[in-house]
């Protein structure tokens, strides 16, 4: 009746719903720090942002068939403390800066100026001033960057040891119509 | 010996693979999407995910948000690709276009997309979207694809037992 095939079920099957029961206990237990640390609602300061247009000719800064193309960054401050977003399940934030804008009419856009990986609680609260911005922006439909209004956010996502990956973004949006200026 | 317990053990062998099949099938139409949990099999999104680290996904989503981790499979290659989402561009409705990258890359995706695209068709080319993670589990999997006397003992070790082991 009890053969080593059923012991070995045995076994395996109580440790696959213990193992359950452990992810579940870590997952609720972060969950409730973020909740207790006001995660969701964590403010932070985009300030400062100039932008910096240049064409690019390049099929990997949107060109296509030879069309020169926009592209536009920028340099920014910013001011955030992001400590609450770190507990016994969080093995990484990664932040990044994000800007909302309509195309045109009919499409809306998201797009990412700059990011980072945070790893260590110490390294958690973000204070630069004139910072460029990581990457360089294209449109995806041919319409000029200027005049258009760009809304900032700050978002950010918990990578953690196991379990449920957490979105959010902070409080503190800046809005900035890109202005009609020479190139650089 | 007599035939109709050999009989009956072969069908309970049939009836695992069969439940197991199911399993994977049903999981496959709850979270819409071809292959519901990956393995990790590259570094280019570490930190966050190592080599052998499971994934679990989910596709019922029409539109992915920046920042999401999205599993791709590229026409004409098989290796499906786990990366962010840089940028996203819709029409308010269910077509979306989208730039990746790898953490742990420099550049965004653009070389890796075919015949010169410069963006991904979430409809089409978009597997997944990570929502769960459990570490290392998946080297298991790694391991036996990877080492063929691995795929033979595991499938004796399966068979044996399964004939071997009355009840």
């Amino acid at each position: 009746m009890f053969s080593f095939v059923q012991r070995f079920q045995n076994v395996s099957n109580q440790a696959f719903s213990l193992g359950i029961v452990i992810v579940v206990f870590i997952m609720a237990s972060s969950y409730y720090q973020l909740i207790n640390n006001k995660a969701f609602s964590i403010p932070s300061n985009i300030d400062n942002v100039k932008t910096l247009i240049n064409v690019r000719t390049s099929r990997y800064f949107g060109s296509q068939r030879g069309k020169a193309k926009e592209n536009i960054k920028i340099k920014f401050d910013l001011n955030t403390d992001l400590t609450p977003l770190f507990n016994w399940n969080t093995k990484q934030i990664f932040v990044y800066l994000t800007a909302e804008y309509n195309s045109s009419d009919k499409i809306a856009s998201e797009v990412t100026f700059w990011d980072k990986i945070i790893e260590k609680k110490e390294n958690a609260v973000i204070n630069v001033n004139d910072l460029r911005s990581k990457y360089s922006i294209w449109d995806i439909e041919d319409g000029k960057f200027e005049n258009k209004d760009l809304v900032f956010k700050l978002h950010w996502n918990i990578q953690p040891w196991v379990g449920l990956l957490t979105y959010g973004e902070t409080i503190g949006n800046y809005s900035l119509t890109v202005e009609n200026k020479e190139k650089v | 010996m007599n035939l109709r317990s050999e009989l009956q053990k072969l069908l309970n062998v049939c009836f695992l693979f069969a439940s197991a099949y199911m399993f994977w099938q049903g999981l496959a139409i709850a979270t819409n999407s071809a292959s519901p949990i990956v393995v990790v099999l590259s570094g280019s999104m570490e930190p966050a995910f190592q080599r052998g680290d499971i994934l679990f996904l989910w596709n019922r989503n029409t539109l992915n948000q920046v920042g999401d981790v999205v599993v791709y499979e590229v026409e004409g290659k098989q290796i499906p690709i786990v990366h962010r989402v840089m940028r996203q561009h819709n029409n308010h409705a269910d077509k979306q276009f989208l730039l990746t990258k790898g953490d742990n890359n420099a550049g965004n995706d653009i070389s890796l997309y075919a015949n010169k695209k410069i963006y991904l068709n979430k409809s089409k080319e978009i597997v997944g979207t990570v929502k769960g993670y459990f570490p290392q589990l998946g080297y298991i999997t790694i391991w036996i694809s990877e080492n063929q006397y691995a795929k033979f003992a595991l499938l004796g070790i399966l068979g044996l037992s399964a004939l071997l082991g009355g009840e």
